[in-house]
């Protein structure tokens, strides 16, 4: 890397001396996006002679012939050119180093350079030539100590964001969303291209300044304003064409019937297939369930962002439309946007300003997190003997075979589960400065979220029980912030910002859901729900709020040593009296040694900065109510075919529930070399996060069910690296960024008495006998509980017959030596925590062609892949093995070394074994685009740029099911004590995007 | 100007007087604490809901053929050789670990409702109100947990005995009792539900007084067996047992004189005189799920869950009861079951005749009847002989009774009481064949080990040496890992 930093440097240093006439030299400068630039100052170099460009970037010079001109301009780099004849096109690069870049840090914004805290900033350039259609997809694998899973790969599917690992059992791990000040807004509706900057405040003296939310992170989503002056618009459109990623390797219909009659034959029962239907698979085949419910799915996305303004006042507009279907059958995403941002100059003290975003997104058929009824489950459960549609055209409802339950096709085309979401986000404020630095602004906010569900289930999903239901229910968050902050640089050697805020924040969520079951016209849905044999309704309420005072400041010295503390103290209804409020605290420091004196006589550092923080941060993430015992509701039966409701006791209530809170150490280094060509961060964290919120199993004989409790302590700690540079910038420009975060997470304790809790998924279902996960301190989150799988029984084991076993069964490790396999042979075997990841992100121009290159990397953890064990272990609700696998099985006298256990009445097969427990590390080539410009000579004012682009298009994994990084989990409260089960998730697709964008 | 700051300060004040709410927990719409149910209609709601553990669909209860795995030991059922039968197949061949899921699921559903009658019985105390309607709840409450009880003391043996619904850590280190612990209880709450309950049911799904007796007849009837071993207790259960013969008018009690009525795979929405103590379903919402594609054969689409041994079935008394009994013939009556998949008969008595034909629901509305009359019938009859030395003209009378509706001649007379109560407890097999009954027989009488010791060469035999360990389930895995005094 240094080698061709060097060389490049030599080459980009070249220069060539000619004869010295005189010659007139005229040119147009621009910027990397061709646009012309006023004011860029062309001088001959050594000579004092200079000119500045006109408005159309044009300017003209006399110099001696092979002059050197000396480009220069605030705020890009310095370039020197050779003159030429003709009209020379030059373009100036952005300097690397902004030095007054500022940055968002949360009730008020900072020079960037002045930051004591660990906080990655990710402008609109590093993905802008990416079809990302969610911020999920912008954060993931561009921040270090920022991991983003897409738990479902189905268009706007659920995904896990976790910013230094995992602080909390119970609570939620998703990090904290702000959007313009607007705290815990829903990131999933935001359209990318509205958006300006994020910022990911990642350590405790960044994020403690959000107290009781501040645990797991927090990111600072901050949308684009208008700029005065002539109107911008920019038009996009994108077309995309996705495939699900891969295809697993499952037995044809004459394979499959063959190994179906080869198991009856084995296990005594007379086979299930004629020799002459199996001729008949062999010659026509059979049902290819995967083609059956997989598709190519076709998107189409509109942007379009209107900005500008006069002296006063500014706008922005921006649109979105976008139309994405799923790879499985009857799936899609949609969502139309409109976000308006204003801001106004009322008077020199006095500025208003009004965010508003309006969005809908529709879903259908998304639910990704598979489990038995998952269409991708089924795919792999019927069997391929059995057609799609009987000979009248109806769906097959039964598979003689193998699946017990629904036919794949019919779960998507026979059903819809359509979620339509309504939201408003506006957000209304006002500044007023009452003195120069002293500032007052008070905003009020509002989100209101409009929730409808339309749920119908046909027939051949229902067992001719037809029904549908109708649910529907609007939240409203209220938010009144009001911040006073006051700057002022005291004898030019003491900058200090002080802050103080009082907020107040109230959630309400209501709701009502209708069904009817079994109706009477089944065709006309959840349309009409009258005719129906029996009905359900529901109602639900729940409300909670925050009050919050907070402080901070932030003090430099010389611009060399740097100081942040803040406090803050929360209070929220979730908790009983006495334990509602909770104060956190944190200290910020830095020292810029690049100031010092003895670094600059080194010559190397452009920048070069030390950090340390250390802050207290809460996590209240648990639903309302969870202090007090109540009663839920169940309908039962006591008339055949009718249902009358009466309540059980639900889970035991915990009053004296706590904050769970987490304190982190953070060191950093921050470090720029060669003029800001190569950057480097690096920084080491310790969280510390007692009274850990975990649902504690309550045992079945004392009602069952789980209580929320705290129960102890976890640690987590980490490393994270960023290294950015631009390895060559000649006529080829690149650019490359490369982050990588190791993280280690360990339960330190549990309260007394215990030395181990489980935790189940209950993804599962009829799968898993026990919880799958168990809580040990010295283990990590995540740790899987279960059997070793020690192979088949070989001939020569004389040992089986204690087992009640024969040679070619499933043999376990029996940890007690009782030669009985049960619950007391189970012990960890195995994490599902992932140890690292890491993200290469690459931009390459060439003249008027941009190449970006996006590989991301997860890895280190164990994936237990209930998908491939229900399918080759014929369990729950597969009767049949389907893949492929199953060929290789262990067959007396003629395959006796295979592992996959032989046909047998005597067999055990345990799901919850190593023997399907796979490492789910894998290498994604995320991104690869080229985009072109349209010469400007061809247009006039108007910036055209086309590109290709292709996602997921190759994967490096071990991993045997679809997509190593889809799981059967949720990003919700909970969902991280159980990692990485796969249970017929819905996968990735690889998708190809083409489009275009046009400015003027 | 000015009116701008004017607003921004009355709006900020607004936010801060408005504060002292915001801290407060608005529990609209739960039914949260211990004051929750004050009234005889939320007493009356917190009785329906106690019933709905037993039969929750695949979670707990009796709604799944967890019920059937749990009593596999026994010689009149068995199951598929191979396909996804694992858990059945550990049963039937006495293999059982402690993390076999379906026992799991019974022993959730006996626990989750005895919490909830335990909260009844706790609750009902503070409550003013219509006298009756009260004694009916509680009543109800009491059968529930006797019922409950009696289900685990049969298949566990010792089991902790629970009598709060009050959840704390003491709970975590609870012992386990001795059967005669529970069944000390057991035979109290009954005692408490026949006095308190009426002889009618306030719907066909729940117990009368009727029921209680019933049940408490048969609880004696196993007492007098192992593990408690109480000869005195027989004699108690056959005057229990006469109690309803003799007033079952009263409770609206009588065998169905039809018996292919009585299994005609129809739902019948307002039961049958037979329904002692029936648990209702409705297939939408509650279903049944022991019916229907459990327990048909592959070759008609089935899931091969339980069928008959071929011993039990060969030995079957030929006539109209073997016939309604049994389902030989499958695909459309082309197959005989001796050529079927699996060389078995099925069981036709849990079948469904579904409205729509290719829908052969797994999701049924049928009910399902877990003490009939046919029961106190021949739990007398046993009792009776068992607690006399000869068998008495009424003990005779009740088994007869069966015997010819089931199409077959009467018993022979004069028996020794011996013998005679030995074919009383064979004309239970027949008579209640796959219905939950002939395991309990089987252990109480010490006869597990005989009755698996003539297997059919086409049945599954028995992993190992059968002993007395093997009478008990074990305790669910999880339940020993939250408490170690379990193990």
């Amino acid at each position: 890397m240094k080698k061709i930093l060097l060389l490049l440097g030599m080459l980009f240093c070249f220069v060539l001396y000619g004869s010295a006439q005189n010659m007139n030299v005229n040119g147009i400068v621009k910027d990397q996006d061709n646009k012309p630039l006023q004011g860029v100052t062309i001088a001959l170099k050594s000579s004092g002679v200079a000119v500045k460009t006109d408005a159309s970037g044009a300017f003209i010079l006399t110099v001696p012939s092979g002059g050197t001109l000396v480009i220069s301009h605030v705020g890009f780099e310095t370039k020197e050119v050779i003159a030429a004849s003709g009209t020379m096109d030059i373009q100036l690069k952005n300097h690397y180093e902004k030095l007054d870049d500022i940055v968002v840090i949360g009730y008020g914004s900072q020079r960037k350079k002045d930051l004591t805290g660990s906080v990655t900033s990710i402008s609109t350039k590093d993905f802008k030539d990416q079809p990302v259609t969610s911020v999920s997809q912008v954060l993931q694998g561009r921040s270090a100590g920022v991991q983003v899973i897409s738990n479902a790969g189905s268009p706007g599917g659920d995904v896990s964001i976790r910013i230094r690992g995992n602080n909390s059992i119970m609570g939620n791990n998703n990090p904290l969303y702000i959007i313009d000040g607007f705290v815990g807004a829903d990131y999933s509706a935001i359209n990318p291209s509205d958006i300006a900057s994020i910022e990911v405040l990642k350590d405790a003296s960044a994020t403690a300044i959000y107290g009781s939310r501040g645990a797991n992170g927090v990111v600072l989503i901050s949308t684009k304003k208008g700029r005065s002056g002539a109107v911008q618009v920019e038009f996009s459109t994108r077309f995309t064409t996705a495939k699900v990623i891969k295809k697993m390797d499952l037995l044809n219909a004459a394979d499959f019937a063959r190994t179906v009659n080869d198991r009856s034959i084995a296990t005594g029962i007379a086979p299930t297939f004629t020799q002459s239907q199996i001729d008949s698979f062999a010659k026509y085949g059979g049902t290819d369930w995967q083609n059956e419910v997989f598709r190519t799915a076709p998107g189409q996305e509109y942007l379009l962002g209107i900005s500008g303004g006069g002296d006063k006042t500014t706008f922005y507009v921006g649109g979105n439309y976008l139309d994405q279907k799923g790879v499985l059958l009857n799936s899609y995403y949609k969502r139309f946007s409109l976000r308006t941002n204003l801001n106004s100059q009322l008077s020199n003290k006095l500025s208003l300003y009004i965010n508003s975003f309006v969005t809908r997104q529709e879903k259908n058929n998304v639910n990704g997190d598979g489990g038995r009824w998952s269409p991708v489950t089924q795919a792999l459960a019927w069997s391929p003997t059995v057609p799609v549609r009987d000979a009248s055209g109806n769906f097959t409802v039964n598979d003689p075979v193998s699946s017990i339950t629904y036919n794949p096709v019919a779960i998507l085309l026979d059903q819809n589960k359509t979620e339509q979401n309504t939201s408003a986000n506006i957000l209304l404020g006002m500044k007023y400065q009452f003195a120069p630095g002293l500032t007052l602004d008070i905003s009020g906010g509002t989100n209101y979220i409009n929730l409808q569900g339309l749920n119908y289930s046909g027939p051949a999903v229902s067992n001719n029980l037809p029904g549908a239901s109708r649910s529907s229910a609007e939240s409203i968050s209220l938010q009144s912030t009001n911040n006073l902050t006051y700057t002022h640089l005291f004898n030019n050697v003491h900058r200090l910002t002080a802050t103080a805020v009082f907020e107040v924040q109230t959630y309400k969520n209501n709701g009502f859901s209708a069904a009817g079951n079994n109706l009477t016209f089944p065709e006309l849905g959840y349309y009409n729900l009258s005719q129906a044999s029996s009905y359900g309704v529901n109602t639900a309420y729940s409300n909670y709020g925050l009050i919050s005072y907070l402080g901070r400041v932030n003090y430099s010295f010389k611009d060399k040593y740097l100081v942040t503390g803040s406090v803050r103290r929360d209070g929220s209804s979730k908790f009983q009296k006495g334990n509602q409020y909770s104060t956190f605290p944190s200290v910020g420091l830095g020292w810029k040694l690049s100031e010092e004196d003895f670094i600059k006589r080194m010559n190397i550092f452009s920048s070069l900065k030390l950090r340390a923080g250390y802050g207290i941060t809460g996590s209240q993430a648990i639903n309302p109510y969870q202090t007090m015992t109540g009663y839920s509701n169940v309908t039962t039966s006591f008339t055949s075919g009718t249902l009358t409701s009466g309540v059980v006791l639900g889970n035991p209530g915990n009053e004296n529930l706590k904050w769970e809170s987490t304190q982190q150490l953070d060191f950093g280094i921050d470090a720029e070399v060669f003029n800001g060509r190569l950057s480097f961060a690096a920084d080491y964290y310790m969280k510390h996060t007692k009274d850990l919120l975990l649902a504690v199993p309550v045992p079945s004989y004392a009602g069952g069910g789980s209580m929320l409790s705290n129960v102890g302590a976890m640690d987590n700690s980490g490393y994270e690296f960023t290294v950015t540079g631009v390895p060559v910038a000649t006529k080829i420009n690149w650019t490359t960024s490369f982050n990588l975060s190791i993280l280690h997470n360990k339960v330190v304790s549990l309260n007394a008495g215990q030395n181990k809790l489980f935790a189940g998924s209950s993804v599962g279902a009829g799968l898993s006998a026990q919880p799958e996960f168990v809580l040990i301190p010295g283990m990590p989150l995540g740790s899987y509980w279960g059997l070793t799988y020690l192979g088949t029984w070989k001939a020569a084991d004389k040992d089986a017959a204690l087992y009640g076993n024969v040679a070619g069964d499933s043999k376990y490790l029996d940890l007690n030596g009782d030669h009985k396999i049960d619950g007391n042979d189970y012990h960890v075997i195995g994490h599902g925590l992932p140890k690292y990841t890491w993200g290469w992100n690459n931009t390459a121009t060439y003249k008027h062609f941009t190449l970006n290159i996006f590989v991301q990397a997860v890895g280190g953890y164990d994936k237990l892949d209930y998908l491939y064990a229900a399918a080759i272990s014929a369990n729950a609700d597969i009767r049949q093995a389907t893949i492929a696998d199953i060929k290789n099985r262990y067959i007396p006298g003629v395959n006796e070394t295979s592992d996959i256990p032989a046909f047998t009445t005597t067999g055990k097969n345990y799901t919850q074994s190593t023997r399907f427990l796979e490492d789910g590390s894998f290498i994604r080539l995320k991104n690869i685009s080229l985009g072109y410009d349209l010469p400007q000579s061809l247009l006039k004012k108007v910036n055209i740029k086309l590109f290709v682009s292709g996602a997921n298009l190759l994967t490096i994994t071990k991993y045997k099911g679809f997509d190593p990084e889809t799981t059967s989990l949720t990003s919700g409260a909970g969902a991280d004590v159980s990692q990485s089960i796969d249970y017929g998730s819905y996968p990735n697709a690889k998708s190809i995007t083409a489009g275009v964008t046009v400015r003027f | 100007m000015k009116k701008l700051l004017y607003t921004i300060g009355a709006l900020s004040i607004l936010t801060i007087s408005g504060c002292s709410k915001v801290l407060q927990e608005n529990p609209n719409g739960q039914l949260i604490g211990e004051n929750a149910i004050t009234t005889v209609s939320g007493l009356q709601s917190a009785l329906l809901g106690a019933y709905q553990p037993l039969k929750n669909g695949y979670t707990s209860g009796f709604a799944s053929s967890a019920v059937v795995a749990v009593v596999m030991g026994a010689d009149d059922l068995t199951t598929h050789p191979a396909s996804n039968k694992q858990e059945f197949r550990e049963m039937d061949q006495f293999s059982v670990t402690s993390t076999n899921t379906r026992i799991s699921t019974i022993w959730l559903g006996c626990y989750k409702t005895i919490q909830n009658v335990n909260n009844i019985l706790d609750v009902y105390k503070k409550i003013n109100g219509d006298t009756s309607k009260i004694n009916q709840i509680v009543g109800e409450a009491y059968f529930l947990r006797a019922f409950s009880y009696f289900w685990l003391v049969r298949l566990w043996g010792n089991v902790p005995l629970i009598t709060t619904a009050d959840y704390n850590t003491e709970l975590l280190s609870v012992n386990k009792s001795t059967p005669a612990d529970i069944y000390k209880l057991i035979e109290s709450d009954l005692q408490q539900a026949e006095r308190l309950m009426p002889n009618a049911k306030a719907a066909p799904g729940r117990a009368n007084a009727g029921s209680a007796k019933a049940l408490l007849a048969e609880v004696y009837l196993t007492e007098g067996g192992y593990p408690v071993k109480d000869a005195s207790k027989y004699a108690l259960a056959a005057a229990k047992a006469k109690e309803v013969i003799d007033n079952k008018s009263k409770y609206n009690f009588d065998l169905n004189p039809d018996l292919a009525d009585l299994w005609s795979g129809i739902p019948k929405p307002n039961g049958t005189v037979e329904d002692v103590f029936t648990l209702q379903f409705s297939a939408t919402g509650n279903a049944n799920s022991i019916y229907g594609k459990s327990c048909m054969p592959g070759d008609d689409a089935g899931w091969d869950d339980y069928f008959a041994e071929i011993t039990f079935f060969n030995n079957f008394p030929a006539g109209k009861r073997k016939d309604i009994t049994f389902y030989t013939k499958f695909k459309n009556g082309t197959l005989d079951w001796t050529n079927s998949a699996t060389k078995h008969p099925y069981f036709s008595k849990f079948r469904v005749n579904t409205p729509t034909p290719g829908y052969l629901t797994s999701a049924t509305s049928m009910s399902m009847p877990l003490i009939r009359y046919a029961n106190v019938l021949l739990t007398y009859a046993e009792a009776q002989a068992r607690a006399n030395t000869s068998a008495g003209s009424d003990a005779y009378a009740a088994v007869n009774e069966v015997r010819r509706r089931a199409g077959l001649p009467d018993m022979t007379i004069s028996l020794s009481a011996n013998v005679f109560a030995d074919s009383v407890v064979q004309e239970r097999a027949w008579e209640f064949a796959g219905e939950y009954t002939r395991w309990f027989d089987l252990v109480r009488l010490e006869k597990v080990e005989e009755a698996n010791s003539h297997k059919d060469v086409n049945d599954l035999k028995p992993l190992g040496t059968i002993t007395k360990a093997n009478y008990w389930l074990p305790i669910p895995y999880m339940e020993t890992q939250l408490n170690p005094n379990l193990k």
